[in-house]
């Protein structure tokens, strides 16, 4: 049995200083940085992301971002000044080599660009439409850090060199080292179970991923919606993997299907738990169980996952012409603006705080203004009232004001006494965050977990109080996002990577 | 043997002995054992609303230091508060259950806030699980230079009228003696029609050492010393007004058990006195009382609660002496 | 993909399907039930596992047609299969020597009484079980609730056979002339919620299974939420099994019938293009 040695990998993920100044000084990178001028690269404007119209868009469920077009990918890219010491690198969560795969873009090797994304991404077409670049990578480049200008396109680049790959039919399949025959599990298909696939298969290791859904995919299949990230491109993404060899079981819940022990019997040597922050989160308020009133996971679920809107498919979803969701993160915009394709009259996001501190993505945040979604900031809902078949038919808000800030700095919700109006309402979707899946911890009681039920690990290895088991993702920060997970399944693979030798040395 | 049965805030009590609020009475096997040894009743420990935003507080620091926690874009951060609120509260609606199944002896909830919006929301799922009563424990530090006398009185009474207009339950509320005019505070209290007043709380008193400079704790437990200003002001105020009056501070055993009654109060409160003798002093200090009202002759505390007050007692002014005089300390 | 491996018509709305499925075979205990989903465009729907035979790898379920879903698993042949079957979910019933235990099982809710009497008679306990149903031919698994139960009273509304009357009436006749330690009722939730009142007047600790919508059955979407002792909990993956006397049944009635309207007009199409 012959293990790979992680150093020709690690190069890649771990892009060190040498490395990136040696990649700097290539000849065509070179070349391209004399090609035009600072000056001229500076001074022009950052690219405008072409967008379908907002009142055609908020009736359909295509994406809202049409894409750049190839002219304009070039021009952005030579926005990119190809720093001698870029910044970007260290704002994105997997260290993606942003230089160079811009400056192949500006180079005009489209293809050649979505493989360096793949040296480090699995899944470049998601991040490149997910990912909260205002506060990674974007925030980090030069632009915003020393002239006070509006960064590079980074994320629209992302998504440009996946989808012109996507689309060429020349999908580049990562090298994958000769197989070791030793089987690891990976307990969720998550962004960061696909991660840690995606790595360990190239290191020739045998990976099975365990899914409870039907879908492979996870929050990427049910949680964000079709306008934002098509299924069909987590797909492509998902057949990249089987193509390597990773091999997909669903309809399988380790810990009810199989416990971790039976799989380890079966010869599973390590585990990955990706198995994500299920858990909904109410606010228990008075009224909260009336009929139409869903937790979005619930109501993403059957829109996202089980296609509700489409007649052709059997599961109902309730959606109506006056829809509240209560929450300001990505989730909430997801659900209002899935609730005005659905047809809402209005679509309303009920926010304790200011629009300036909702948690979602900018970018979400100015699509759903521009879609009539309404926004009602400084209020928070007391309780609920319904018709007498059950159904929520009226909310009761309660106006806020922002009081003394709170130890992270944010100005802290205050109810104002007395100001309690009505709302009329007929779907409610409570959005207020979620909680780490139960089932593994419950199955597995010597696992540490803190009391918020997110699984203990070591922060560089991600390896857990069992020494076999690994863990990343929601499952371990307890809702956070997709680039974070696939972040944290690649230090996960590499901390099995290491575990796997020791045993295997120790045998 | 005499009839130690009392009643307390409309509630029937064997004896006039309640543990209070305080680490004691914080778990139910804890008070199991206490009403084993023949505790009257218990107040539970006090839900926090500063507590619980101090969680927020700390778990949002934990968070933004080590993101391993949470994000700072996630929506569960976003509502920590409501989060961690919901936990300790359900923790909290469990023990009053939990509690109530398991002991026969009255249980008051209690509950400390800052915000008086949260205070009836508390109140009315105190009252929903099961508790018998509920004491507020509203501790104002006046050290607020901008803040009038008048204004703080007043968050007391607006709290009071708002919890008792939503609770069918018995309330009381525990004060301080902070106030300018304790005796006006007291009437006002007592005029908002509220079944109880307890007097006092006690303040925890930070402290710092000298060698390195650094905060510490102090007087975590109460000396009997301390119960002379409970007494004094008893026996002022119990006189005047209709509510009932527990006693808190400083008791530890049955001589300063028996000078409360004799001041006026229904009941008295203990916490410092079971931490330092154990569960065993619930029966020495009854075990006190019950021989003393036997040489005196007495049968029912009815007999001679507020014997010493003010308003019977032979010399009133003896209550109202703060110097410490030549004249009256031959007077003992 | 799971295949069908036996068909068994109960009665003219009731089948009972043998599915191949070894890993879940392997697992299951009384109590626990699977999420269902015919193929690509169906839903996902509960049902609780009627058997299990770890040996030849099969787990056993009993449908009753009530609607689109459940018509379309009826009409499944032996040879077919099932797109996705998931389980085995929820916690198994806690079984133990109580005595005497009262099972009532209100049509359908035969079938997943079945094992759970099964599991009490084995551990030791005198069990006395009554079936109620609307009419004769609604009343299924007699024989095999006949052979795991020390008495069996059937109770039609109809009195098309057994005694006319409610579940309840039978329930009654039991615990008025002698000590039970332990009831287990499941069937439709209005004839559990009475049959809970019915448990207790008479002190007994009951347990009642249930069945709410749900999506997952993972725990992730909280469709199948309830109120039990005041506090919210989830069906699919605290349950599907609680202390029925503190069950907030109206609430859960009420939210059972979420989607009534649709799913009937949906099921009135449906059986439309079957008939043609």
């Amino acid at each position: 049995m012959k293990l790979s040695l992680p150093e020709k990998q690690n190069r890649n993920m771990e892009t060190t200083q040498d490395i990136l100044k040696s990649e700097r000084q290539q000849s065509w990178r070179e070349d391209l940085r004399k090609s035009m001028k600072a000056k001229e690269r500076t001074s022009r404007e950052r690219v405008k992301m072409l967008e379908q119209d907002p009142h055609i868009r908020n009736k359909n469920h295509t994406e809202v971002n049409v894409g750049l077009t190839e002219e304009m990918a070039i021009k952005e890219a030579q926005r990119c000044l190809d720093c001698v010491d870029p910044t970007c690198i260290s704002g994105c969560p997997v260290n993606i080599n942003i230089p160079k795969f811009i400056k192949r873009i500006e180079q005009g090797e489209f293809l050649e660009s979505a493989k360096v994304l793949k040296e480090t991404n699995a899944l470049p077409a998601v991040c490149g439409r997910v990912c909260p670049q205002e506060v990674q990578c974007e925030a980090s480049c030069f632009y915003v850090q020393k002239l006070k200008k509006d960064p590079v396109a980074i994320g629209h680049l992302e998504r440009f060199a996946a989808d012109y790959e996507r689309n060429s039919g020349n999908i580049s399949v990562p090298e994958v080292e000769e197989r070791n025959g030793i089987k690891v599990a990976i307990i969720g298909s998550g962004p960061a179970g696909l991660a840690v696939a995606g790595d360990m298969i190239k290191w020739g290791y045998d990976v099975t991923v365990f899914e409870a859904l039907h879908e492979i995919g996870g929050v990427l299949k049910y949680g964000i919606p079709e306008f934002r990230l098509p299924n069909e491109i987590v797909d492509v993404e998902i057949e990249n993997l089987r193509q390597m060899g990773v091999k997909f079981e669903t309809n399988f819940i380790v810990g009810k299907t199989s416990s971790v022990d039976d799989l380890r019997k079966e010869g599973f040597e390590a585990f990955f738990v990706g198995s994500g922050a299920g858990l909904p989160k109410f606010m228990n308020i008075p009224g909260e169980n009336y009929r139409r009133i869903f937790s979005s996971n619930e109501y993403l679920t059957r829109v996202n996952l089980m296609n509700a809107a489409n007649p052709d498919y059997d599961t109902p979803v309730f959606s109506g012409k006056n829809v509240a969701v209560i929450g300001g993160g990505n989730t909430a915009m997801d659900s209002v603006r899935t609730s005005k394709r659905l047809g809402a009259d209005r679509s309303m996001i009920i926010y304790r705080r200011s629009i300036e501190e909702m948690p979602a993505r900018v970018e979400e945040i100015k699509h759903a203004q521009e879609e009539d979604v309404e926004f009602m900031n400084l209020n928070s809902p007391v309780e609920y009232f319904a018709d007498e078949n059950g159904n929520v038919n009226k909310m009761r808000v309660q106006k806020m004001e922002l009081g003394e800030p709170d130890s992270s700095g944010r100005r802290r919700p205050v109810p104002v006494e007395g100001s309690e109006y009505d709302v009329e309402v007929d779907t409610v979707v409570v959005a207020i965050g979620v909680s780490p899946n139960p089932l593994i911890p419950a199955s597995m009681p010597e696992l540490d977990v803190t009391d918020w039920g997110t699984i203990k690990v070591d922060k560089d290895s991600m390896q857990a109080s069992i020494e076999d088991i690994f863990a990343g993702g929601d499952i371990v920060r307890g809702g956070a996002t997709v680039i974070l997970a696939m972040g944290d399944g690649r230090k996960a693979a590499k901390g099995m990577h290491e575990y796997l030798k020791e045993k295997v040395r120790n045998k | 043997m005499a009839d130690l049965t009392t009643k307390y805030l409309g509630l029937s009590l064997s004896n006039p002995l309640i543990i209070g609020s305080s680490g004691l009475t914080d778990s139910v096997d804890n008070i199991g054992e206490l009403e084993r040894a023949g505790a009257g009743a218990v107040v539970l420990k006090s839900l926090f609303e500063e507590q619980i935003m101090m969680e927020v507080d700390a778990s949002l620091r934990e968070a933004y230091q080590n993101d391993m926690i949470y994000s700072a874009k996630s929506e569960t951060l976003d509502y920590i508060d409501i989060h961690i609120k919901e936990r300790t509260l359900s923790a909290y609606i469990e023990l009053i259950k939990e509690v109530k199944n398991k002991v026969m002896i009255p249980v008051i909830a209690s509950v400390n806030c800052i915000s008086s919006a949260e205070w009836v929301s508390f109140a009315n799922q105190f009252e929903e699980a099961g508790a018998d009563a509920l004491e507020l424990n509203i501790a104002i530090l006046p050290s607020d230079e901008n803040t009038g006398p008048e204004s703080i009185e007043n968050t007391y009474l607006d709290i009071i009228n708002r919890v008792r207009s939503q609770v069918k339950i018995p309330v009381s509320v525990k004060i301080s003696p902070c106030f300018t005019n304790l005796a006006m505070m007291v009437r006002k209290i007592a005029d908002t029609g509220i079944n109880g007043l307890v007097l006092f709380n006690r303040f925890y008193t930070p402290d710092f050492d000298i060698n390195n400079f650094s905060e510490k704790s102090s007087n975590t437990f109460s000396t009997p010393s301390e119960a002379g200003n409970v007494r004094r002001w008893m026996g002022i105020v119990s006189p005047r007004l209709k509510c009932d009056l527990a006693a808190s501070t400083g008791i530890h055993n049955s001589e300063d058990l028996i000078k409360q009654l004799l001041a006026g109060a229904r009941a008295v409160q203990v916490v410092s006195t079971i931490y330092k003798n154990g569960r065993d002093q619930i029966q020495k200090m009854l075990g006190g009382l019950n021989q003393w009202m036997d040489e005196k002759g007495y049968n029912k505390i009815d007999q001679f609660r507020g014997k010493m007050s003010q308003a019977e007692t032979s010399n009133p002014a003896a209550y109202e002496r703060i110097q410490f005089m030549k004249y009256f300390s031959e007077i003992q | 993909m799971n295949k069908i491996v036996e068909k068994e018509q109960l009665n003219n709305n009731v089948v009972r399907l043998e599915i191949e499925a070894p890993r879940i075979a392997m697992k299951r205990k009384a109590g626990h039930f699977v999420i269902v989903k015919i193929n690509k465009k169906g839903e996902r729907i509960p049902l609780t596992i009627a058997d299990a035979d770890p040996d030849k790898g099969t787990i056993t379920l009993v449908i009753q047609r009530v609607g689109v879903t459940s018509h379309k698993l009826c009409m499944m042949n032996e040879g077919d299969t099932l797109a996705d079957v998931v389980g085995p979910l929820g916690h198994a019933t806690e079984i133990a020597n109580h005595g005497t235990v009262l099972c009532a099982g209100g049509g359908v809710g035969i079938a997943p009484l079945l094992p759970i009497a099964r599991a009490f008679k084995k551990a030791g306990n005198r069990v006395l079980t009554v079936l109620a149903a609307r009419s004769r031919d609604l009343i299924i698994l007699e024989k095999e609730m006949r052979d795991c139960s020390d008495e069996v009273i059937i109770m039609t509304d109809d009195g098309s056979y057994g005694k006319q009357g409610l579940v309840t009436h039978g329930m009654g006749e039991i615990l008025d002339r002698e000590k039970v330690n332990l009831a287990v009722t499941i069937g439709p939730a209005i004839m559990m919620k009475f049959a809970s009142l019915t448990t207790e007047k008479y002190n007994v600790p009951t347990i009642a299974s249930l069945n709410t919508i749900m999506v997952d059955g993972t725990g992730m979407c909280g469709a199948c939420r309830i109120t039990v002792d005041g506090k919210t909990k989830f069906v699919c993956v605290d349950g599907p099994e609680f202390d029925a006397h503190k069950i907030d049944f109206d609430e859960m009635i009420m939210r059972l019938g979420a989607y009534e309207d649709q799913e009937r007009e949906d099921y009135e199409k449906y059986l439309e293009t079957v008939e043609n």
